[in-house]
């Protein structure tokens, strides 16, 4: 079930090619899809039964799972591109916050209708991005410091926004109520199976797959993050690439919290609170080297449904909070000293 | 001729069996839960919004206590965090497991009531703990259990014009988070308990976002501002101690109320026993009272239960303080 959804993401990625072929490396690569495997085994031996079935592989059960990743699985597709030019975006779950207000308020106490709103709140994703990495490179500061200052901006324009107060959304026709088109968010289509946030993340993730793999941008992406300066020598135009980069988890944030408007039939300032650390975790998890220049799209979404279907089985199981937060942290270790091991083999290790 | 008797009795019962049914279904409500047992196992399973705040831990602990007094009764907690989505996972999540009723406190209304509307759709029983989604009880949810935050300060503005200052004089309120629904409910009722005795003045009122540090700092400036406060309404227990805080700080003898009661060594019963403040009014946590209708539900197979229940608050005194610690 859970494959069949994620196959567009799946569609074969074209492998950068590789001088040095070690298995270790192989394994990196690969090694959300190994874990995602490992956690679906786990998931299918440890499954609390009910007459007989496994609650676990339950359809239902599956599209609870890939519907509670979709927010933070779209962040964590945009976060991918960042994160392969080295750079880093802490603002995304303030973003998201933001644009969930943003999307309540234009069409309750605006009046606007579902279009103008979905495409205002997006380009107010990508603005804000796009500000984001052009103080970045233009005056050389980190990411990390120039994102932080977003988080806080975005979180207090949404604080303005909403008067303090959260939105309610109510759908029907007139002043003051949504579209009621707008609540298919929060359903699931094809005789209620499959979520709709999920189809949302699945064909961002296809799209983004596509242009990180296909593209000459795609390409830059890789060539600014593997050496910025090499980059510029031979003519890619690195801070448009930076810049591009950041207004598209600029893009990634505004669709999730459109995405969580539809799906909850509320905007509010707290809105996606920490989910910027869990995408990272995710695109960490997916094998994409924080040092850059390396990364997959397939990986992220891997990593992505892996950690909500670690979060399911342990709930399912009744076992503590606690240990999902220790479980997460170990298989965020384990993934980061693979890739350390691997960069030292090929004889990069900074 | 024997034969054709028989065939028409046995139509007479087949047709008044078949009457009886279309009576039965018509007249007899049928349980909440089918499977519904006096001797059978069941999973009880709580939603809760956020662990990290004190209140909810508490509320956790009460419910695990009463839940170990019912055999075949098992408790599952899968805690929110504070994040809507991850609440509404929770709750699907027992869904699937099918568990037999669902206590949930939602983290904010709106965005956990369809997670409900499929709960019930899936014929689990949800009683609503201190906090409601969208809809009326008994109809978009099978109960709610709570306690009123506007009565709850009514009772400590009263205890303040009677008992503490019967001859008049300054009080002053911390309030809670602004524009949270507890924060303005207990405001009004702390105002509206006072005004039985006009001599007492309200002479300054701060917000505090329900957290300590905040509550010292403007406790302290309160202090500044008008030094014959005689009494502090603090809207929680948390800056009812931020305040005792700022009161030692000024030197000052200043009768503080605080509101939640928690137990534990942190909490307000403890600290009304100890002297430092004079008392506070225990924001109910119903978990006792969940477990009871759970089990009308489930192992008495009831048709129906009261579709809102408000719990009382006690007030914590000095003559009781002491007395409730253990509890």
């Amino acid at each position: 079930m859970s494959d069949d959804k994620i196959s567009p993401a799946s569609a074969p990625a074209p492998a950068a090619p590789q001088k040095h072929r070690d298995p270790l490396a192989l394994i990196v690569r690969f090694q959300s899809l190994i874990g995602l495997v490992l956690v679906a085994i786990g998931g299918i031996i440890f499954s609390p039964r009910r007459h007989g079935e496994i609650l676990f592989l339950n359809p239902d059960n599956i599209a609870n799972i890939v519907r509670a990743v979709s927010e933070t699985g779209i962040i964590a597709i945009g976060m991918t591109f960042v994160i392969i030019t080295a750079g880093i975006d802490l603002s995304v779950g303030a973003v998201l916050g933001l644009s969930s207000v943003v999307t309540a308020s234009m069409m309750i106490s605006g009046g606007f209708g579902l279009i103008p709103t979905i495409l205002a709140v997006l380009a107010l994703g990508i603005v804000f991005g796009a500000i984001q990495g052009t103080i970045s490179t233009r005056f050389r500061l980190e990411p990390f410091i120039v994102t932080l200052a977003g988080l806080q901006a975005a979180r207090g324009l949404a604080l303005v926004v909403s008067g303090n107060q959260y939105i309610n959304i109510s759908y029907g026709d007139g002043p003051g109520l949504a579209p009621p088109v707008f609540a298919v968010l929060g359903e699931r289509l094809f005789n209620n199976t499959v979520p709709v946030a999920t189809l949302v993340f699945v064909v961002f993730a296809a799209v983004a797959t596509i242009v990180l793999n296909t593209t000459r941008f795609g390409r830059y992406v890789f060539a600014v993050g593997g050496n910025e300066r090499a980059a510029r020598i031979s003519g890619v135009p690195v801070s448009m690439v930076k810049i591009a980069v950041y207004a598209i988890t600029g893009f990634a944030a505004a669709l999730a919290g459109i995405v969580h408007a539809g799906q909850f039939n509320f905007g509010s300032a707290n809105d996606g609170m920490g989910y910027e650390l869990t995408a990272i975790a995710a695109v960490v998890i997916g094998g994409t080297s924080l040092f850059g220049g390396a990364g997959s799209m397939v990986g992220t979404v891997a990593g992505t449904i892996m950690l909500g279907a670690l979060a399911n089985i342990l709930q399912l199981n009744n076992i503590t909070p606690a240990m999902q937060l220790l479980a997460t942290a170990a298989i965020i270790v384990l993934a980061a000293v693979l890739q350390s091991l691997v960069r030292r083999r090929e004889g990069l290790g900074r | 001729m024997k034969t054709i008797k028989r065939a028409s009795t046995l139509k007479a019962v087949l047709l008044a069996g078949a009457g009886l049914c279309i009576a039965g279904s018509a007249y007899a409500a049928e349980p909440l839960v089918k499977a519904c047992a006096k001797d059978g196992q069941f999973i009880i399973g709580f939603s809760q919004a956020n662990n990290a705040e004190p209140y909810r831990q508490h509320v956790n602990d009460e419910l695990e206590a009463a839940v170990k007094e019912v055999p075949g009764f098992t408790l599952q907690i899968a805690d929110g965090a504070g994040n809507v989505n991850t609440q509404t996972s929770q709750v699907d999540n027992f869904i699937t497991q099918k568990v037999d009723i669902l206590l949930i406190s939602p983290f904010e209304a709106a965005p956990l009531t369809p997670a409900v509307k499929r709960a019930m759709d899936a014929g689990i029983p949800v009683i609503e703990l201190d906090r409601k989604t969208v809809g009326d009880p008994g109809k978009d949810y099978t109960a709610f259990i709570g306690g009123d935050n506007f009565k709850i300060a009514e009772e400590a503005g009263k205890y303040t014009a009677k008992t503490l200052l019967p001859d008049g004089g300054e009080a002053a309120v911390l309030q809670g988070l602004p524009s949270s629904t507890p924060a303005v409910e207990r405001l009004n009722g702390f105002k509206e308990g006072v005004k039985g005795n006009p001599k007492v003045q309200i002479v300054a009122e701060q917000a505090a976002d329900w957290v300590p540090d905040k509550a010292q700092v403007a406790f302290a400036a309160m202090l500044q501002a008008h030094p014959d406060i005689k009494v502090l309404y603090a809207s929680n227990d948390m800056m009812a101690a931020g305040a005792l805080l700022a009161a030692k700080g000024a030197g000052k003898d200043v009768k503080i109320i605080g509101t939640d009661g928690l137990p534990g060594p942190a909490g307000g019963i403890e600290a009304v026993a100890k002297g430092d403040w004079v008392a506070t009014f225990t924001y109910p946590t119903g978990a006792k009272e969940a477990i009871e209708m759970s089990k009308k539900i489930l192992l008495d197979c009831a048709t129906e239960v009261d579709k809102t229940v408000t719990v009382e608050t006690t007030a914590i005194t000095a003559e009781n303080a002491k007395q409730l610690m253990g509890k």
